[in-house]
């Protein structure tokens, strides 16, 4: 039993949403037996094992439960049923710079902040120097901490909670903190992590994240855990069902259809010398309704309609650029186009009709220079 | 006990936080923390200039009567008062971080001690320059303090958590402690109501802090040893109170994060 670091068992949560709370006695007096509230199931009968030294994402939708779960594994929230059992010194790093005081200096910050997630004294000094080294404040570590930038203030937080040495860190999408040299410094202290045997859980918006990070990921859907397995099998099926749920969810027409194309190969410019087996053409290409066809053109003259795949990187793309899914599961494109008795410069163009009322929705055009078929033309 | 242990085990943070609580509180101010000693030593003067006329004095040195009443008392309001709020107070935290929740009040009762041994230079100063001195009594004063601490402990930790669930708690406080003044022999001596209603004087001589004020003059302005069985009695009914106030806190303590 020693090797598993959380275990989760047969554990459910409930919110109370009430409308209007009763916040004083005069209003529970007289509101006594018509509290309006409703019972809001956030998770239902939870089983989960963490071994030691895994890296766990979870990952979910908003409102899928995910930070709850993280709460209620660092012990600010508590189930209504089952239990939750940690096995180590669990730091959760929910709130950066909890318990800092804009009137005292970057250093006694670190002491306060540090004092919160249970360190001693001793082991404050002893990290003293790597948490100012971190956070690259340099002098600015002995000025109050109301004269720094957010920016500032976030590396300053960031650095301590990093450093805090647990054997368990819950961690909540707090990746997003600096510029991007600091974001990826951040991110090689957590693969460091990683690596030293300590037990990770993150709940993450950045699929891309939880992909480079996690050796296992674990989807919420509705308060339930929908998956739980190798991150890329989880992400597929994750986005999938967010593609699915995107369009049961959407009722009349699209106001204005909007769509984007793009091609993968051949690149622009490109200089094709086999033209015995047809050129792959791919890309991908999203588009806000469903129903399309798209049409590849040489020079011009429609060849063919193109066939569509499935692309999980561009969904995922998607989903960390703009957050949600993206409404076309199958956003690949493909299709084999036949050069044999052409040479020069030619034009492919990659069209997307909605089938609705056989509009352009967009296009997008690359050239390519064939040699090498000259011996036959 | 194992939440003893883990209350040790955060004793950085509760050093941190009764540092916070004694320096933050005045942080600001032109006079900063000299304000918590300059705050009694007001109540004194103006009780000291407006009582005598109105009752018509019959107590002895009626001046270090008042400090050894009024510091103590200042110390007991003061822990109540802002130990009722202490978790509400922090609900940012409370929401974002864990730590043992009892830290709070905890820090609050701490820092509130510290501020009344501080406090107590004042009453030396005023049994020395008024030569009433001082006596080997004074080595009882941490007694007397602790079972104070004990008491005001008993009563934050449950109050803080209701304050949480009913926000009304903190009013509710505010108008027990007025009365409470009334009722604890700060301004008056028992000796003077001769007269008085046998229930007037059974209530006064149930409150415990009639027994911890006595024992406090005893030590500073009689020179005598208090009395002993009383406040044993006094630091039993704390003991007690304690148990159960933390049990009501331990109970309540699980909604915090969402209640707050």
């Amino acid at each position: 039993m020693n090797d598993i670091a959380i275990q989760v068992i047969q554990m459910s949560k409930n919110f109370k949403r009430i409308f209007d709370k009763p916040n004083t006695l005069k209003e529970r007096l007289i509101f006594w037996n018509k509290s309006k509230s409703e019972v809001h199931h956030v998770l239902k009968n939870i089983n989960i094992n963490i071994q030691h030294g895994e890296t766990v994402a979870l990952i979910g939708s908003n409102g899928s439960g995910k930070s709850t779960l993280l709460k209620l594994m660092s012990k600010i929230l508590y189930p209504n049923q089952g239990s939750i059992i940690t096995n180590g010194k669990l730091t959760s790093l929910l709130e950066l710079g909890a318990g800092f005081h804009p009137d005292f200096t970057g250093r006694e910050n670190i002491y306060f902040n540090a004092a919160i997630f249970g360190l001693s004294k001793k082991q404050i000094e002893n990290r003293m120097e790597d948490i100012i080294a971190f956070s690259e404040l340099g002098e600015f570590i002995d000025n109050p901490v109301r004269t720094y930038s957010s920016g500032m203030y976030m590396r300053l937080a960031f650095s301590v909670a990093i450093n805090v040495d647990a054997e368990i860190l819950l961690i909540d999408e707090i990746l997003a903190v600096g510029d991007q040299h600091f974001q990826d410094k951040c991110f090689s202290k957590l693969v460091e992590l990683r690596d030293s045997d300590k037990t990770i859980v993150i709940v993450s918006h950045s699929l891309d994240t939880v992909r480079r990070l996690c050796g296992r990921a674990i989807w919420l859907y509705n308060g339930e855990v929908a998956m739980d397995g190798d991150p890329a099998d989880v992400i597929d099926h994750y986005l999938d069902k967010m593609i699915e749920d995107h369009d049961s969810s959407q009722t009349g027409p699209v106001e204005k259809v909007e769509g984007q194309i793009h091609f993968d190969e051949p690149l622009m410019n490109e200089i094709v010398v086999d033209v015995s087996e047809p050129l792959m053409v791919r890309g991908w290409a999203l588009c806000n309704i469903a129903n399309t066809t798209l049409k590849i053109y040489l020079d011009g003259m429609e060849i063919a309609t193109a066939m569509r795949e499935r692309r999980p990187d561009v969904l995922m793309t998607y989903h960390d650029m703009y957050g949600g899914a993206a409404p076309n599961a199958k956003c690949g494109w493909y299709c084999p186009v036949k050069l044999n008795n052409y040479t020069g410069l030619h034009s492919i163009d990659a069209i997307l009709y909605n089938n609705f009322d056989q509009k352009i929705i967009t296009q997008d055009r690359i050239q390519i220079k064939i040699e090498g078929n000259q011996v036959i033309s | 006990m194992n939440r003893l242990r883990e209350i040790i085990s955060y004793k950085e943070l509760l050093k941190t936080s009764i540092r916070k609580e004694i320096r933050g509180k005045y942080k600001g101010s032109a006079l900063g923390i000299l304000w918590s000693f300059i705050n009694p030593l007001l109540s004194v003067l103006v009780y000291a200039i407006v009582f005598p006329y109105l009752m018509g004095n019959v107590i002895d040195n009626y001046l270090i009567y008042l400090v050894t009443g009024i510091i103590p008392w200042t110390f007991f309001v003061t822990v109540v008062q802002a130990g009722t709020t202490s978790i509400r107070a922090n609900a940012g935290i409370i929401k974002k971080v864990y730590f043992p929740r009892e830290i709070l009040p905890l820090s609050v009762a701490i820092s509130g001690v510290i501020n009344f041994f501080i406090s107590c230079l004042i009453v030396l100063f005023f049994v020395l320059i008024n030569g009433i001195g001082i006596s080997w009594h004074l080595i009882l004063l941490p007694i007397i303090a602790i079972i104070q601490t004990m008491l005001s402990l008993a009563l934050i930790l449950p109050l803080s958590a209701i304050n949480i669930y009913i926000k009304d708690t903190e009013y509710i406080v505010t108008f027990v402690l007025n009365m409470l003044f009334y009722g604890t022999p700060i301004l008056y001596s028992l000796a003077q109501f001769t007269n008085a209603s046998k229930i007037f004087l059974t209530l006064i001589n149930l409150n415990p802090l009639t027994h911890i004020m006595n024992s406090y003059r005893d030590i500073f302005l009689y020179h005598r040893t208090p009395d002993m069985l009383l406040l044993g009695c006094v630091f039993l009914a704390s003991a007690v109170l304690l148990i159960i106030g933390y049990l009501i806190f331990v109970r309540l303590e699980k909604g915090f994060a969402e209640e707050v």
